[in-house]
C-alpha cells in the first residue's frame, strides 16, 4: 500500500495513519489505500472521516466488491461535503459531529435545502447535532421532508431538551401503529410542539419522574 | 526627569506617531539614538516544530476527559415486540418499538441499553451487525430466546447515530423491518437507530 | 478565525471537547509559530520558548471546557501563554547572556552584518532588565506590531495605561544600553 506523504502537514500524516489502521485487516488493500486518500483528504477540509470509514468497513463485510465499495464511499464524502456547505449556508460552521448528522439526513433523503432550514433555527450546536438526526431518522420512518422539517424546527424552537427530540420517531411510530399516516403523525405532533411554545409544558401526564442528575464533576483549579 | 530619561517627543518617535524629520534640531542626536534602539528588535519569525509533537504525544497519554463526559446510569429500554404478519418464504419479522421510558438529560457520553429482537423461526443462527461493531457478522450473535423463533440480543450503545441490519445464517442481510430503514449504498436497507 | 485548511477555531475546540482530540493538532499547527516568536522575546530564548509554548498548549487542553467562547480560542490560549511567561523563574543574567549570544552566535552564520547582530543581542538583553509588564508591551507593539488599542484589547487594559508603562520601558532600556554597550 502506497500512500503519498509529501506535502502533508504532520497533523494529517498522523490521521492518514488512524485512517489505515482502522480500515486494515477490515477491507481489501486497494479498498484500504483509496478510502486512506479520500479519507485524509476530506479531514483536511474539516470533514469527519469517520463515515467513510465506516461505509468501507460496511461494504467489505457484506462481500460488496471493492469498487462498488469505493463508489459507496465517495458518495459519503460527497454527502459530507453537501452537508456542509447546506450548514455554512444556515449560518454555521459544522463541528464534525454535526457534519456527520447532516450526512445522515442527506442519505436518509432530505435535501441541502433542509438541512439549511434547521441551520436556521439557530439552534444550540448540540440541540441541531441531535435534531439533524431526529431529521434524517423520520425522513426514514417515511415521514416527508416538509413535515419533518417543520416537525423538527418546531421543537427546536420550543427550546425543549434533547431528548424531546429523541422521543420524536418514536411518537410517530405509534401513531403510525394506529393506522395515521407518517405526514399526519408529524404534523400532529408539530401542533403539539408549537402549543408547548406558547403555553408550557402540559402536566405530567404519569410520566416517570426524571433521574435525578448525577453530581457534576469538581473543575480543575485554575492555574496560576 | 532623570538623564536617562528620552523626550517626550523621542517617545512619540519610539511609538510611530511622528518621523525624524518632525523633531527639532537640537532632539535630532536623541532621535537617532532612539532610531538605533529599535534596530535591534528582532522580528524574524521563530519556528518550533517539535512543540506539535510532544504536545499531542502529553495529550495522548491523558486518561479519557472525565471532567465533562459524565456516564449516566444505562437507560432500560422498555420494548412491545408486534409479532408481524409471517411470509412463510421468507420467514423473518420483527417490530421493535422502542421507548425512552426515562427523562434523563441526553448528553455525548451517556449510554443507553437497547434489546434488538427478530422473528425467525426457520433461522438457525442471527447476529446482529452495524456501526457499533464494525459491520462484524460474527460478533455479536443472537439468542434464540422461544421456540417460536423469538431471537434476542441486548447491548448497552452510546448515545448517538447507529445502522445496523440482522445477518440471518451467516449469509443473508435483513434489515430490521419495524424500524426506520435508510438506502446503504449497495442496494439494501439499513436500519437505523438514534439514541 | 479561518484559516484556507477549513475548519474554525470554534468547531475545534468543540470537537475536542466532544471527545475527537485528535483534532487539537490542528490548532497546535495553526498557532504554535505565531506565538513562538512572542515567547522567545519574552523569554530570552528559543528553548525556553518551546518550552513555555508547549506547556502552554497542553495547560489549554486539560483546561479546555473553561474556554467561554471557543470561537476565540487564540486570545484566551493566548493568556495562557503569557501567565506561563510570566511565571518563568528570573533567569541570571549569565544564563542568559550566554545563550543569547549562542543565538546570536548562529545568526551570523545566516545574516550578513555583526552589528545588527550585536544591537539585537544588546536590545535583548536589556529587554530582560524590564519587568515582565513592560517587556510585554514592548514585544506586543515593536516586535508583534500591534497597536496600542489591540493590546488594550488582548490584555483588557487602557491604552493610556499601556503608553505610561512603555515610556517607561523606553528609558529603562536607554539606560541599559548606554551602561552596558
Amino acid at each position: 500500500m502506497i500512500i503519498s506523504l509529501l506535502a502533508l502537514p504532520l497533523t494529517l500524516i498522523g490521521m492518514q495513519q488512524r485512517i489505515a489502521e482502522r480500515l486494515t485487516g477490515r477491507v481489501s488493500p486497494d479498498v484500504a489505500a483509496l478510502v486512506t486518500q479520500l479519507g485524509t483528504a476530506a479531514a483536511a477540509r474539516g470533514l469527519p472521516v469517520d463515515p467513510m470509514i465506516q461505509k468501507a468497513i460496511e461494504g467489505s463485510a457484506k462481500g460488496i466488491p471493492s469498487e462498488r465499495v469505493v463508489t459507496a464511499v465517495r458518495l459519503v464524502a460527497m454527502q459530507l461535503d453537501t452537508a456542509a456547505a447546506a450548514l455554512r449556508e444556515g449560518g454555521l460552521v459544522g463541528d464534525t459531529l454535526m457534519i456527520a448528522a447532516g450526512e445522515f439526513a442527506i442519505t436518509a433523503g432530505l435535501s441541502a435545502n433542509d438541512i439549511t432550514a434547521l441551520a436556521r433555527t439557530k439552534a444550540s450546536a448540540s440541540a441541531l447535532t441531535v435534531g439533524l438526526r431526529v431529521a434524517g431518522t423520520l425522513a426514514a420512518l417515511g415521514v416527508p421532508p416538509a413535515e419533518t422539517i417543520g416537525l423538527v424546527s418546531a421543537t427546536l424552537r420550543s427550546g425543549q431538551p434533547a431528548e424531546s427530540l429523541l422521543l420524536l420517531p418514536a411518537h410517530v411510530q405509534s401513531e403510525m401503529a394506529k393506522g395515521i399516516t407518517p405526514a399526519q403523525a408529524a404534523a400532529g405532533l408539530e401542533r403539539a410542539a408549537a402549543a408547548q411554545a406558547r403555553h408550557g409544558p402540559p402536566p405530567n401526564r404519569g410520566q416517570p419522574p426524571p433521574h435525578p442528575a448525577p453530581p457534576p464533576h469538581p473543575s480543575p483549579p485554575p492555574h496560576p | 526627569m532623570s538623564e536617562h530619561a528620552f523626550h517626550p517627543l523621542v517617545k512619540q518617535l519610539l511609538d510611530g506617531d511622528i518621523t525624524l524629520a518632525d523633531l527639532p534640531a537640537e532632539l535630532r542626536a536623541e532621535g537617532e539614538e532612539a532610531v538605533r534602539l529599535l534596530a535591534g528588535v528582532d522580528r524574524r519569525p521563530v519556528e518550533l516544530p517539535a512543540v506539535s509533537r510532544r504536545v499531542m504525544r502529553e495529550i495522548a497519554s491523558r486518561p479519557a476527559r472525565s471532567a465533562w463526559r459524565r456516564v449516566m446510569q444505562p437507560r432500560e429500554i422498555r420494548l412491545r415486540v408486534r409479532p408481524w404478519l409471517l411470509a412463510p418464504a421468507l420467514a423473518i419479522a420483527a417490530a421493535l418499538i422502542l421507548w425512552i421510558g426515562h427523562a434523563a438529560p441526553v448528553t455525548q457520553a451517556s449510554f443507553v441499553t437497547v434489546r434488538f429482537v427478530l422473528v425467525a423461526p426457520e433461522a438457525r443462527e442471527v447476529s446482529l451487525a452495524g456501526t457499533f461493531n464494525q459491520w462484524d457478522a460474527h460478533a455479536t450473535p443472537l439468542v434464540r430466546t422461544s421456540p417460536n423463533g423469538v431471537w434476542t440480543a441486548t447491548l448497552t450503545l452510546p448515545a448517538g447515530q447507529h445502522q445496523y441490519a440482522f445477518v440471518v445464517d451467516g449469509a443473508r442481510w435483513v434489515p430490521d423491518p419495524g424500524a426506520p430503514a435508510v438506502d446503504d449504498g449497495f442496494g439494501r436497507r439499513n436500519s437505523v437507530l438514534t439514541l | 478565525m479561518r484559516s484556507e485548511t477549513g475548519a474554525a477555531d470554534g468547531d475545534i475546540v468543540r470537537a475536542v471537547l466532544a471527545g475527537d482530540h485528535e483534532r487539537y493538532a490542528l490548532l497546535v499547527e495553526r498557532y504554535r509559530d505565531r506565538y513562538a516568536r512572542y515567547a522567545a522575546r519574552m523569554l530570552g530564548s528559543p528553548d525556553a520558548a518551546e518550552d513555555a509554548v508547549q506547556d502552554a498548549f497542553v495547560r489549554a487542553y486539560d483546561q479546555l471546557a473553561q474556554c467561554k467562547d471557543p470561537d476565540k480560542f487564540v486570545g484566551w490560549f493566548f493568556l495562557i501563554l503569557r501567565n506561563r511567561c510570566f511565571a518563568e523563574r528570573r533567569r541570571s543574567r549569565t544564563e542568559t547572556s550566554l545563550e543569547a549570544a549562542d543565538e546570536v552566535a548562529a545568526t551570523d552564520r545566516t545574516e550578513g552584518g555583526t552589528e545588527t547582530a550585536e544591537r539585537r543581542r544588546a536590545l535583548q538583553l536589556a529587554l530582560l532588565e524590564l519587568t515582565p509588564d513592560q517587556r510585554e508591551v514592548f514585544v506586543l507593539k515593536h516586535v508583534e506590531g500591534l497597536s496600542y488599542g489591540e493590546i488594550a484589547e488582548r490584555l483588557s487594559t487602557s491604552v493610556p495605561s499601556l503608553k505610561m508603562r512603555m515610556h517607561r520601558a523606553y528609558d529603562k532600556l536607554r539606560e541599559q544600553l548606554r551602561d552596558h554597550t
